[in-house]
């Protein structure tokens, strides 16, 4: 009972960081994931967080979900931190990267094909990594991260997040697309 | 059912492979492929199934299938950059169907349809606010209809130029300038022409130069008098111009509603009054006339020189289209540098005033050193990057006049070859000269003015996007006038999200009467502000309905009743003025003796008066020259002075010390009397008088009664309580 109490304790003050040996995540019977800590604690519905997702996406993993006895806590509560999740077992790995696949839902832009502009709001043809897409801009200027000296993070008018990993590995013609609507 | 009439064929098809004859009865699609891709699945309420398809190959192929009895909720999980529809069975979570943030309104109203529907309510009708342009499906946002796509720019123009209309005898008048002066200064070549030919070649009629030159000087005076006439004209008019559209800018402002300030940050805004009207004035006064004015000179030089001698008109004209061209390449090359360079600059300056509005944090954790490096790094971008630019353009320049300058060449060797054989004399040749000197400048300016003017119509349309933005008013028609409230206030299975795919608030419903005091109770972001922000209608709710003294707020028409409100925002906000100027916002016909009583009430009127200035003490942008308690007081005053029929406290008297809130308390206590009061406070003494508290956890009401009823309920409040009370914050509330 001692490993148990320990793992209800981590949500209260301290972070609580995970061995990637003592987690594994399952695809039950019913074809639901369920995610095992220490051999004590079931997660039902767990969620995997990237605490960083934007400038570090492999590191610290929030585990979460909701406890068997407890059913419904929206965000659920936070079981711990998994420092580096490649370390999980194979099978769990999998499982772990579909999940953050799910979540994550940002494309990453290969190449910008086309611009037109329109008073303020610019419909561009992005080429991603999950297919072409017609993109709305507005208010550029407020809607742009640049994180570092070369990625940057375009938000469009409904809300979705484009990745430009690294300008400067864009085709010329994209290039000059990019600074206009920049 | 009747909607089954709009269900496209395929779904039809797709849903019948499966469930022959069902009756579809919601139908909504995702623009996501199931793996996450770019694609295309649907979901449908068949009968008594939610079924999911993948539409992406050749025929819908069916993903998911549960019977709908089983599911006890429908949720929305908000991931990044998407969400997904999740139903509740058996307690667990099944994915239906993910989809990107462009389809969120759409699934917020399926899920508040599917939870009617659970809950065995008919399939209600939930309005559809229209985002996007009804001619090509643009995503447009909720605060305008006017599609920039669908908008031509000459429409824009022409909008452009009806706010001269005020102004028509200044127009006309710079239109004569305008013609005037080009005719003048086509004069002075041909003058030159009758001097070379009929003077200077034939050695005679030497009489005729004095005339000759005086016609040249008059020529020139009456140029340079008209041009200057028509920039002063012009100068005034775009001020003019730009000081009407900024005060319409302003006043529309001031109505637009939270949801367009929530969507467009202040700075954004800023632009707009500062920037793109500048933008318009220059486009009206400058670059318009100046587009006319080059496009007449150089259809008038072309007629004189075809007149004068077509051959040599032809030979000087061919290259002209060649040259424009390449001015306009190497202009773009020079834009390319000087982009580069403004970008730079953009990121520079936001290093700047970000450094410069941390400077006491940056103190504090004495991080001078690196923000310095920080600095250094960007500045040193910002070098090489204007290096370029002005590299670039110095090497632009000459070439540029180089290539324009070629045109006359090809009339120095043709015109003399035709002089040769007297085809023209050489009193031409320099009038042609003078000519095409003159078309130069219009050519030049030909090749980027597209640029400059295209940038001058977005500020134009940026503009007219916040003047067609529809204001509160417009999207509300609620026509009831309110004359007095009683303070009768309900909350019935009100729902609101700020974003339709993440609810905040669920199924909120209470009852409030007269005079009462209602108390709200919560962690921090369970959405109590929500519920005023509602009551305030800075927001509609999305589900259900609120009711002051029994009329839906929707048709309370809004002038009317936000005069009766008074209001203690969460973050207590103060302009820079007067400290008596701050109380007496919303009444400013106020005496300095109502300003004091109101003050006194609100505890305030011993600090303001120990103030150097007393009620003249500038409280500073923002009101930062007050501390957090002081704030807080002058806004209380100000609500008190308002004296309205429903008064608002969200955390008014969070940042005061227990002394000073024990007097505002009485002082609230005896403000309340005989009205409707909604208070939040964490400080849960602050509630002990109300009438009712309402606790909410994860955006519904958990708990709702008196102090004492909670306490002996033992629930969430009573936990509270306990925290409290462990804290020692408490102690007068269980005396
Ligand atoms: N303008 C907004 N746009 C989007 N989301 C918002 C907006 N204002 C608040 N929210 C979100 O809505 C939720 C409820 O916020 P609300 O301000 O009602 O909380 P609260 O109960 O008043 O919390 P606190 O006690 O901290 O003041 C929060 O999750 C918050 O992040
Ligand atoms: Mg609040």
């Amino acid at each position: 009972m001692d490993k148990r109490q320990g793992v209800q304790e981590a949500s209260s003050l301290e972070l609580r960081y995970l061995d990637p040996e003592e987690v594994r995540v399952w695809r039950g019977e019913d074809g639901r994931v369920y995610c095992t800590i220490a051999d004590e604690l079931t997660v039902l519905t767990p969620m995997f967080m990237r605490s960083h997702p934007l400038s570090d996406l492999e590191r610290y993993l929030s585990v979460r979900g909701v406890e068997p006895k407890e059913r419904s806590v929206a965000m659920g509560k936070e079981f711990g931190l998994l420092r580096n999740w490649h370390r999980l077992d194979p099978h769990s790995h999998a499982i772990v990267e579909a999940e953050l696949e799910r979540r994550y839902l940002y494309a990453k832009v290969f190449a910008i094909l086309s611009v037109r502009d329109y008073s303020g709001v610019q419909v561009c043809e992005f080429d991603t990594d999950r297919g072409l897409r017609q993109v709305t801009l507005r208010d550029v200027r407020d809607n742009v991260i640049y994180l570092g000296r070369s990625r940057v993070l375009v938000t469009d008018a409904e809300g979705n997040r484009y990745d430009i990993e690294d300008v400067n590995e864009l085709d010329p013609d994209s290039l000059l697309r990019l600074a206009r609507i920049l | 059912m009747a909607e089954s009439n709009h269900i496209p064929e395929d779904v039809r098809q797709a849903v019948e492979g499966v469930r022959p004859a069902a009756d579809i009865r919601l139908v909504a699609f995702s623009d996501l492929a199931p793996d996450g891709n770019f694609g295309e699945q649907f979901l449908a309420l068949a009968d008594d199934r939610l079924l999911v398809f993948s539409s992406d190959g050749e025929r819908p192929a069916l993903l998911k299938d549960l019977p709908f009895a089983d599911v006890s909720k429908v949720e929305i999980e908000t991931l990044v950059g998407g969400a997904a529809l999740r139903a509740v069975v058996d307690g667990r979570r099944e994915d239906l169907i993910s989809f990107s943030h462009a389809m969120s309104d759409a699934f917020g109203r399926v899920r508040i349809q599917l939870d009617a529907l659970i809950e065995g309510k008919p399939l209600p009708e939930v309005d559809e606010r229209a985002t996007r342009c009804a001619t090509c499906g643009l995503f447009l946002g909720e605060y305008t209809r006017v599609c920039p796509r669908c908008l031509r720019k000459g429409a824009t123009l022409r909008r452009l130029l009806g706010l001269t209309k005020p102004y028509t005898g200044r127009m006309v008048l710079i239109g004569s300038l305008m013609v005037g002066s080009i005719v003048a200064g086509m004069v002075p070549p041909f003058l030159t022409m009758l001097l070379v030919d009929r003077v200077l070649t034939l050695g005679t009629n030497y009489h005729l130069v004095i005339w000759l030159v005086l016609g040249l000087a008059s020529a020139g005076l009456a140029h340079t008098g008209m041009e200057i006439w028509r920039n002063r004209i012009a100068a005034w008019l775009g001020a003019r111009i730009s000081f009407d559209i900024r005060a319409q800018l302003y006043e529309r402002l001031q109505w637009l509603s939270m949801r367009y300030y929530d969507h467009h940050p202040t700075g954004t805004i800023i632009s707009r009054l500062t920037q793109d009207a500048n933008g318009i004035q220059d486009l009206l006064a400058f670059a318009l006339p100046f587009l006319v004015v080059n496009v007449v000179t150089i259809v008038a030089v072309s007629v004189v020189l075809l007149a004068m001698n077509w051959k040599l008109a032809l030979i000087a004209m061919v290259p002209l289209p060649i040259l424009f061209i390449l001015v306009r390449k190497l202009w773009r090359l020079l834009r390319r540098a000087f982009h580069n360079w403004w970008y730079r600059m953009r990121r520079f300056h936001g290093l700047v005033s970000d450094a410069l509005g941390r400077v006491k944090v940056t103190k504090a954790f004495s991080q001078q050193q690196s923000e310095i490096g920080r600095y250094q790094f960007r500045n040193d971008d910002l070098r090489a990057a204007g290096v370029y630019a002005d590299a670039t353009a110095g090497t632009f320049f000459p070439l540029m006049w180089l290539i324009i300058g070629s045109g006359s060449l090809l009339v120095w060797y043709f015109g003399s070859m035709l002089h040769m054989y007297g085809g023209i004399t050489l009193g031409m040749i320099v009038a042609f000269l003078a000519y095409l000197a003159m078309v130069q400048h219009p050519l030049e300016f030909l090749g980027h003015s597209t640029q400059w003017i295209t940038r001058a119509l977005t500020a134009a349309e940026r503009v007219f996007e916040v003047l067609d933005a529809e204001s509160e008013s417009e999207q509300s028609r609620g026509e009831v006038e309110l004359e007095e409230i009683d303070g009768e206030v309900e909350y019935r299975n009100v729902g609101f999200g700020y974003e339709k795919h993440q609810q905040v608030l669920k199924d909120i419903s209470f009852k409030v009467k007269p005079g009462q005091m209602l108390g709200l109770v919560g962690k921090s972001g369970v959405g109590k502000s929500t519920i005023i922000n509602l009551l305030c209608r800075f927001y509609d709710a999305d589900e259900g309905e609120i009711f002051v003294d029994g009329v839906p707020l929707r048709d309370v028409s809004l002038w009317s009743y936000r005069g009766k409100l008074g209001v203690v925002l969460q973050e207590p906000f103060l302009f820079s003025g007067t400290v008596a100027e701050n109380i007496a916002y919303a009444k400013p016909e106020a005496t300095p003796e109502d300003i004091m009583a109101a003050a006194k009430i609100a505890n305030a009127h011993d600090f303001i008066i120990s103030k150097p200035d007393g009620y003249d003490e500038q409280v500073g942008e923002r009101g930062n020259r007050l501390s957090g308690g002081e704030k807080q007081r002058v806004c209380i005053a100000r609500a008190i002075l308002h004296d309205p029929a429903l008064l608002i406290l969200d955390e008014a008297t969070a940042s005061v010390d227990l002394e000073t809130e024990q007097q505002i308390q009485e002082a609230i206590g005896r403000l309340i009397e005989g009205r409707t009061t909604f208070a939040i406070a964490h400080r849960l003494s602050t509630l002990r008088n109300a009438h009712k508290l309402l606790v909410l956890d994860e955006g519904r009401i958990v708990e709702s009664g008196t102090h004492d009823e909670l306490r002996a309920k033992k629930g969430v409040y009573a936990k509270l309580l306990d925290i409290h009370r462990r804290t020692s914050m408490v102690g007068a509330i269980d005396g």
